[in-house]
């Protein structure tokens, strides 16, 4: 059986792969995200939280992740669960420097500005700080995606993996073509990624994309 | 500029601001930079009163806390006999213009958007917001349609401190804070925002806290000056021309400068001051009839000048012939043109430059009105 045909016989293994790889990493960085934005307003509003926070996150991302998953596997099992903790342990670090640092970009007379003219809180943090800071929470996003596609693929040793169970069953079957294809996909995947990043934050940023002219 | 007009403006004039025993400390013993010490002043409405002084002297400290942005230690501020502590601030700043020195534009949003601001907060219409928006463009002398849809970084420095005052002016605030609005251009630009604002502020008639470091722009702008000393006390509080003739103080003297009868002059203008009228004959007019009215003329020049009373130039009497008649090409370069407007500062600093005792005096059309000496000048430094 050519490379070809055995593409051709496993299309909705490939595409069914393909959308649990997507799947793992929507929830990761959208679960990251969330967790790092409240804890990213939380250091905003208390500086003081900066350190013990980076610290935790930076000791979850230092963990291998073949340990991490050997920890979390007693506990909670081959699951997507244990897959999805790990990954989103790994998202926290950049995703929260990230946000910190978008928000300490905003111009201090912009915010200063925003507070004397009457905007609540809650309505300069919206309107005004989080627009600004866009650009860098972006990048944070960015990143942290590519690198939840890359990892995702190891869950494939605790039974999920996307395109990783493609390529573990391609090497135990010696069938090099679902390796290849794993493969090319992910990198297909984590190119596609940031370029919808960079296309969705050009459309929300035309403040920038006109200065680029 | 255009005066404002239209609905978008229901009332003008301002508020008036009284300052009570206002104090602010940072420390529990020691004053601080920025610190504020038992500040009482009152400005009327439609006024403008400019918070004058060296670094850390508490001026930036006094305007921020009429808008809360800092909360006074002890002492009341009133505007329009309401203490500002009992509203709530995020409301109170919406009725109090704030502009300061690095702008501060949002960069995200377009200078339509920019403007628009209190509006918005205050929940306008949207066709409300871009009628009121054009009229402020149009207001502070930029095009609606050219600068509507643009973005902060895509205009001047000159253009941002315009769009500046324009979002304060949005919600027709009577109270407006300035923190040196002018600061971030450079000289030339400042002169002009300068004049275009005091000519904005007398059709609004908005009562005004400016704050600057420059005791020469502190004369230029303020109705009243409040001098604060180092330490946030306030060294004297006047109007410009009774600051310079009476200091009253060694660090206020010291502040406003050994130069402050010149600065006096800066508050006088051409208009204010008699003139001397100016001995003139015409092109075509008898060469020895001039002579003897110029020998019996105590200034002894005589000033050419056409049929509608433009100035030409001086006739040198010495050179002037003993018959025939005068013409055109016996006149010397003129001394400079003074306009009713023209403060006496600059009048006697384009005297000096161009080595003429006098200068001549001409109203918009450009007619002779009369001539302002250095001697005359001198005169008024030595009054008072």
């Amino acid at each position: 059986m050519s490379g070809w045909d055995w593409i051709a016989s496993h299309l909705t293994d490939i595409a069914a792969a393909t959308r649990d790889h997507v799947v793992l990493t929507i929830i990761a960085v959208g679960v990251g995200f969330a967790i790092s934005f409240a804890l990213a307003l939380l250091i905003h509003r208390d500086r003081r939280a900066y350190a013990p926070v980076t610290a935790v996150a930076g000791l979850l991302y230092t963990i291998p992740s073949l340990a991490l998953f050997a920890i979390l596997v007693p506990i909670t099992g081959l699951s997507v669960l244990t897959a999805e903790i790990g990954l989103v342990s790994y998202t926290l670090l950049i995703l929260v420097r990230n946000i910190v640092a978008g928000l300490d970009a905003v111009p201090p007379e912009a915010r200063e500005a925003a507070a004397g003219m009457g905007y609540s809180a809650l309505g300069r943090l919206l309107r005004v700080e989080l627009p600004l800071a866009l650009p860098v929470i972006v990048a944070g996003l960015r990143i942290a995606t590519v690198t939840t596609i890359g990892l995702v693929m190891v869950t494939a040793l605790i039974g999920e993996g996307g395109l990783g169970q493609l390529m573990l069953r391609g090497f135990t079957l010696q069938n090099y073509t679902a390796v290849y294809v794993g493969t090319a996909l992910s990198v297909a995947l984590a190119v596609a990624a940031d370029l919808l990043f960079l296309g969705a934050l050009r459309l929300a940023t035309p403040w920038r994309r006109a200065r680029e002219r | 500029m255009n005066p404002p007009a239209g609905p978008a403006t229901p009332h003008r004039g301002g508020a008036t601001v009284e300052f009570q025993h206002v104090t602010k400390r940072y420390g529990p013993v020691t004053a601080g930079p920025g610190a504020v010490n038992d500040l009482s002043l009152q400005v009327p409405a439609g006024k403008i009163c400019v918070l004058v002084g060296p670094s850390g002297c508490g001026k930036t400290t006094s305007l921020k806390m009429v808008n809360r942005l800092i909360e006074p230690t002890g002492g009341r501020i009133l505007i329009d006999g309401a203490d500002v502590a009992a509203e709530e601030p995020t409301a109170l700043r919406r009725r109090i213009g704030y502009v300061i020195q690095q702008v501060g534009l949002f960069p995200h949003q377009t200078i339509g958007e920019n403007v628009a601001t209190v509006p918005r907060l205050l929940g306008w219409a949207p066709a409300r917001q871009r009628e009121r928006t054009d009229e402020l463009l149009a207001l502070v002398g930029l095009e609606p349609g050219l600068h509507r849809d643009r973005y902060p970084y895509q205009l001047s420095g000159g253009e941002r401190q315009r769009i500046g005052v324009a979002r304060a002016l949005a919600a027709d605030p009577p109270v407006m804070l300035m923190d040196e609005p002018f600061g971030a251009v450079d000289p030339i630009v400042r002169e002009r925002l300068q004049n275009e604002f005091l000519r904005l502020q007398k059709g609004l008639a908005k009562t005004i806290l400016f704050v600057t470091h420059d005791i020469d722009e502190a004369i230029k702008m303020g109705d009243l000056v409040a001098v604060m000393h180092s330490g946030g006390t306030l060294a004297r509080f006047g109007t410009p021309s009774e600051i310079l003739a009476d200091p009253a103080s060694d660090f206020v003297a010291r502040f406003v400068g050994a130069d402050r009868g010149l600065k006096r002059l800066s508050l006088t203008r051409v208009r204010d001051v008699p003139l001397a009228p100016a001995l003139t004959a015409q092109p075509g007019d008898d060469a020895a009839d001039a002579r003897s009215r110029v020998a019996a003329d105590p200034f002894g020049h005589l000033l050419l000048v056409d049929a509608l009373d433009h100035p030409i130039g001086w006739l040198d009497p010495r050179k002037l012939p003993t018959s025939g008649t005068l013409e055109t090409s016996m006149a010397v370069p003129m001394s400079p043109l003074l306009e009713p407007e023209t403060t006496l500062k600059d009048a006697l600093s384009m005297l000096l430059d161009a080595d003429v005792q006098a200068g001549i005096a001409v109203d918009p059309e450009g007619r002779v009105l009369g001539l302002l000496t250095v001697d005359t000048i001198a005169g008024l430094l030595n009054r008072r």
